[in-house]
């Protein structure tokens, strides 16, 4: 090479006769795609770097006698590169030739054919002929390797990138590769079923067949897909995903290889799978009118008139105070500001968003980005676990502390980030001391749902270099409904203010869009009580849940892939939604129940929908909210999880749990496997009292209620006298469970060993 | 050429397992010299000088392996390799259960040498004998002060971890045995990064061969220039030489290298009466077939690379004229597909490809185009594998197809000779 690298860091070499400049330690695999050359790989995954096991990737490097791998072979200033010669290809074929040998060749039944790097491979670089004449070897197929994958044994081509998964990204370890040689299988190390997560990304990083998704067997062929990019709207993340879709039916979904900047390119199970929802026999199908006690279809024309006249004749009789809604966190940007802008209009500024035991979703002046956040050098994480509350966002943080070194600072009871080493802490005072003290970025991790501890964490938090703060929180679009004023103004009543005054009979129509308190607010029988309290309640939703079991009017409301418009995701991104699915003939948007609502209401001037574009952007574009944590606007809020009664036995606490299957995918029992068991977690001084240890089965007394087989969980850090309950699972009755009660041991099955759970 | 005793002096006529026997001889006093009077760039410049190339098959400079550790003030690590596998090799394991004091005092050494403070020594599964030998040695010379904190109050400290391996093949690989030795799966890891920077536990790490480092003993003790006097030009000093087939006095013979082929068949008895000689896998498993016409060739690194084949680990296989070659190559084909960790394609899926058909051809049943195929395959593969034991393949394969293929050629079925069209089509015609 003639040419002087301009730039120390840059390297300057030929590949395929084209000039190539690349950053020095670009690998070869990486640098034939500046020339629009690609090299075939099975092994090589950019996010899980080279592994150098399939060797198909044989590119020929000048001056270098054996033919190299192209995915570890770092480019050298001057190299010349040919990735397409007779003596590549004949590598290649040779790999290609070998693959086969013992491939079942089956192809026609095979959930891959179509999108196969094996097919398409084979079909670029074979030799199209075969010289094997021997029988193939027989491996176990249609393996159930756990609740989500079934692994084809003859159809893997031993690339390992699943058990790398597991190992660098998903930090579980539960596959490996078992035996060896040509009769190595993959497995889980424990012979225990493959359950995490994210197990479902392996199937999509498998090249070939052998891993597939329960859901999608046998379903469809790619070409018959018709693809849809959007956001996964089933946790505050912000995942982008594909959807496919064939003949009206969501079959599957992908990630997005290239959404690194907010998934990383994987996806976690919840969002993967629970899609059967949209299908489900239980869709309210049409609305709903409770009459006498009992639920009458009617029309969407006498729906939006009883509903409009029941807010007419309230506001006439009693004035807007005794109007509210409650929603925006499961609707989009565009909706939620709709929402607050049509009641606003009628004089309603009894507006929230909150519904469950969040309280809080923006993370102050310093949000941080998930980049930020994989290169913080201590996190502390406050309230639940993001594992639970944003589970791709827990990758970054698992990433963080596995991959680069970070300190982990979990304060009790926030369940852990499993496989991931952790620094137990029951204070935030404590938490302070363990913070290492030359960090230099520190990100801080809480659910929003305490506002005393989150104003103690923002005052730890002043004292942390470089801080960076994330809410994880409960619903999707929380952040954006905050943005776009769901949030009631100085003077009108928040949710809690609106249950206190429905209690007392001073709140006549309420309007709930896409929330179900009766399941998520911190204490479920004063909420059950105001609810019932309320003459006329409207709830728009897909399912008749625990909440629009209550109403006088149900609206069947449309789902995210049925709609279009943004969602705001934890960190603030705007992302775009975007409609894959046609919804049930007689289901509305959120959107267009409000359009509805609002023909009756000649005094409201609606907005154009560029003019409506144009506010919500502008709220977009607005720099984040930047009341600390608990402070501001949140500071008055009433607190939601309320201390323990000073009484015998355990204060709960009920974690909900991303996976426990509440809400939409309580109505797909494809994925019922994935919810997890019913936990308890002590901590280690009341595991040593109760004589209990990881593993144990115990059943709980509850202020008279039976819980019955709790798996114990000892978490080392927990602060004494807790008792933390896995919620949201459907039918258990830790649901239903008032605030502040207390639980007593009434029953203990030993586990043969401990297990860690 | 005459067998001599360097590292096998006194074997067989003393109980060198005895730590009195053994340092009444002059056992550690090499070690106490070092420790006491050389620095550790002293030992590495003498293994330098003296010529010591690897005796695990590789054959590398030893002091050049040993130079390769940056200065990066980090752990670093000396592990003694003694996973001794390779077929037709047993001279590691006769040192550890005859000399163990001998096979430590080279550990130490070697150690000091590359200034590190823990050592290992990785024992193959089958050694129980050999591993019970060598911890008892171990215990004796950490109870007498010979290793641990403050060595001779020099301030020297050197720890030896002694790790039974499960017995596989390709731990004797050093990534593999790195692997293994960390707990995890043996497989050979993927280089660059070479152990020398980044080894066991991620930290700078020299894998010696047992007999290498047993050679630093008498190297320390007589000079590098006495052991560089001998050999040839670039094969200098002794090598234990295990012989073994067709011969009448099969053992392990230290020799200087640069004795001939002949001379070596000779030490070993010569041929059984009335036999006449085939060939010679002059370096284990892994090495090509040399023949008659290599008889008088001088047993060294180079010849023997010139020969087309290696010195390996001296594992030297002697075949007479009753040897049946299409059994011996299916048998090691067998033992490489066996023991290939399955990692990447060509060894995992070749191997098995290979052993598969040559299994047909020791039952009479191979193809014609079998031969092509096993010739493609085997030699295509060659090159493209993520470690040596893929490339094992071919060598002795090759040799013995090129050499002797009317024996191939009689095992190939009559029928499928007059067959026509796809090698499956004549396959299943059967």
């Amino acid at each position: 090479m003639s040419s002087t690298p301009t730039q120390p860091d840059l390297v300057h070499l030929t590949i395929d006769g084209v000039a190539v400049e690349v950053p020095k330690g670009t690998l070869i695999v990486e640098a034939a795609k500046t020339v629009k050359q690609e090299i075939p790989v099975y092994c090589y995954h950019p996010k899980l770097g080279p592994a150098g096991l399939c060797r198909v990737c044989l590119v020929e490097v000048e001056g270098m006698p054996k033919l190299q791998i192209g995915c570890n072979t770092p480019v050298s200033d001057g190299m010349v590169v040919h990735t397409q010669n007779a003596k590549v290809d004949t590598g290649r074929s040779m790999i290609l030739e070998l693959l086969l040998v013992n491939h079942p060749l089956d192809c026609p039944i095979c959930d891959k054919g179509g999108e196969c790097d094996l097919q398409d491979y084979a079909m670029a670089y074979g030799r199209g002929s075969s010289d094997v004449a021997d029988a193939k070897t027989s491996k176990p197929k249609g393996v159930d390797l756990g609740p989500t994958i079934v692994l084809d044994e003859e159809r893997c081509v031993v690339c390992q990138r699943c058990v790398r998964f597991d190992d660098i990204i998903a930090q579980e370890n539960q596959l490996v590769l078992k035996d060896r040689g040509a009769r190595d299988i993959i497995a889980t190390a424990t012979g225990e079923p493959y359950r995490h997560n994210f197990t479902g990304n392996v199937t999509e990083i498998c090249p070939v067949g052998a891993l597939t998704s329960k859901t999608y067997r046998f379903k469809s062929r790619p070409w018959d897909l018709q693809r849809t990019q959007t956001s996964c709207t089933q946790c505050a993340v912000g995942c982008q995903q594909m959807v496919d879709v064939r003949s009206g039916t969501p079959l599957r979904t992908m990630s997005v290889e290239s959404d690194d900047a907010i998934s990383d390119g994987w996806l976690c199970d919840r969002g993967r799978y629970n899609i059967g929802f949209y299908a489900s026999p239980e869709r309210i199908t049409q609305p709903l009118y409770r009459k006498d006690g009992e639920f009458h279809q009617i029309g969407w024309d006498d729906a939006f008139s009883l509903w409009a006249k029941a807010i007419k004749s309230s506001i006439a009789a009693n004035g807007a105070a005794s109007v509210g809604a409650i929603g925006g966190g499961r609707l989009t940007n565009e909706e939620a500001f709709f929402l607050q802008y049509l009641f606003r209009a009628l004089g309603v500024e009894n507006l929230d968003w909150r519904a469950g035991t969040q309280r809080q979703a923006g993370p102050g002046a310093s949000g941080g980005t998930y980049a930020e956040l994989e290169r913080a050098d201590a996190i502390v994480i406050a309230g639940e676990s993001p594992a639970e509350r944003a589970p791709v966002m827990d990758l970054r943080i698992r990433k963080a502390v596995a991959r680069n070194g970070a300190t982990l600072i979990r304060i009790a009871p926030a369940e852990g980030t499993p496989n991931v080493a952790c620094i137990d802490v029951a204070t935030v005072a404590q938490a302070i001391e363990a913070m290492p003290s030359g960090a230099k970025r520190v990100a801080l991790v809480w659910d929003g749902v305490d506002l005393q501890l989150g104003a103690e964490l923002a005052k730890a938090a002043s004292g942390w270099a470089g801080l960076r703060t994330y809410v994880t929180g409960e619903q999707a679009n929380a952040r954006g409904a905050e943005t776009m004023g769901m949030l009631p103004r100085e003077g009108a009543m928040d949710t809690l203010a609106m249950f206190a005054a429905a209690r007392e009979g001073r709140l006549d129509v309420l309007s709930l869009f896409g929330v179900n308190p009766v399941l998520h607010a911190s204490d479920a029988a004063p909420t059950r009580a105001a609810l019932e309290r309320i003459p006329f309640l409207v709830v728009s939703d897909l399912f008749m849940t625990e909440t629009a079991a209550m109403a006088t009017l149900v609206l069947p409301a449309k789902g995210a892939f049925e709609k279009g418009g943004t969602t705001t995701n934890l960190t603030g991104d705007v992302l775009p939604v975007n409609q894959s699915l046609q919804a049930p003939e007689s289901a509305l948007s959120d959107f267009e129940m409000l359009i509805g609502l609002a023909q009756h209401f000649d005094e409201v001037a609606l907005p154009t929908s560029e003019e409506l574009d144009e506010r919500v952007i502008g709220l977009c574009a607005k720099p984040p909210v930047a009341d600390g944590f608990g402070a501001g606007r949140y500071a008055s809020a009433a607190p939601s999880r309320p201390a323990p009664r000073p009484s015998d036995g355990l204060a709960v606490v009920v974690h909900s749990a991303v996976f426990a299957g509440g809400g939409t995918s309580a109505h797909d029992e494809r994925i019922a496997s994935l919810r997890p068991l019913p936990h308890a977690s002590l901590g280690a001084q009341d595991a040593a009292l109760y004589g209990l240890q990881s593993g144990d089965r115990i059943d709980l007394e509850c202020d008279g209620v039976l819980l019955r087989d709790m798996v114990v969980a000892v978490r080392p850090g927990m602060r004494p006298g807790i008792v933390a309950l896995t919620g949201g699972l459907p039918g258990r009755a830790a649901n239903s469970l008032s605030a502040g009660a207390r639980a007593r041991v009434v029953n203990v099955r030993k586990a043969a060993a401990p297990v860690g759970v | 050429m005459p067998v001599t005793k360097v590292l096998t002096a006194g074997i067989g006529e003393v109980d060198l397992r005895d730590f009195t026997v053994y340092r009444d001889r002059g056992g550690y006093k090499q070690w106490e010299r070092a420790v006491r009077e050389l620095q550790p760039a002293q030992v590495l410049e003498l293994a330098d000088r003296s010529g010591l190339r690897g005796r695990g098959g590789a054959g590398f400079p030893t002091g050049k392996k040993w130079s390769f550790l940056p200065n990066d003030n980090k752990p670093r690590y000396l592990v003694c390799n003694c996973d001794e596998a390779e077929p037709g090799t047993f001279k590691d394991h006769m040192l550890l259960e005859q000399t163990p004091h001998l096979v430590l005092e080279g550990i130490l050494l070697g150690a000091y040498g590359i200034a590190s403070h823990h050592a290992f020594i990785y024992i193959r599964g089958e050694f129980k004998r050999g591993f019970e030998i060598f911890s008892k040695a171990l215990d004796e010379a950490r109870a007498a002060g010979l290793l641990g904190k403050n060595i001779f109050g020099t301030g020297y400290d050197l720890e030896v971890t002694v790790h039974r391996g499960a017995g596989a093949y390709i731990c004797g690989e050093e990534t593999g045995l790195l692997n293994s030795l960390e707990g995890k799966r043996g497989e050979p890891r993927l280089k660059p990064p070479f152990p020398a920077i980044a080894g066991l536990y991620g930290m700078p790490t020299v894998v010696n061969n047992v007999e290498t480092l047993a050679y630093l003993v008498p190297i320390l003790e007589k000079g590098a220039e006495w052991f560089a006097a001998v050999g040839t030009e670039r094969s200098k000093g002794y090598k234990i030489i295990s012989i073994s087939g067709h011969v009448r006095k099969p053992g392990n013979y230290e020799v200087a290298l640069g004795t001939t082929v002949r001379e070596l068949i000779e030490i070993a008895g010569g041929l059984r009466e009335g036999r006449t000689l085939k060939a010679v896998q002059p370096g284990g498993g892994s090495s090509a077939c040399i023949f008659d016409e290599h008889l008088d060739w001088p047993y060294d690194y180079e010849s023997m690379a010139k020969a087309g084949s290696m010195l390996g680990s001296g594992a030297f296989v002697v075949f007479d004229d009753t040897t049946d070659f299409v059994k011996c190559a299916f048998n090691l084909v067998r033992f490489f597909a066996h023991e290939s960790c399955g990692q990447c394609t060509p060894c995992r899926e070749g191997g098995h490809w290979l052993e598969t058909v040559l299994h047909r051809f020791v039952e009479g049943r191979g193809l014609r185009s079998d031969l092509e195929m096993i010739r493609r395959v085997s030699s295509t593969i060659t090159g493209l594998n993520l470690c040596a034991l893929g490339d094992s393949i071919e060598p002795f394969l090759k040799s013995v197809i090129n050499r002797f293929p009317e024996q191939f050629e009689a095992r190939i079925d009559a029928r499928s000779l007059q067959q026509n069209g796809s090698p499956a089509m004549a396959a299943s015609a059967r």
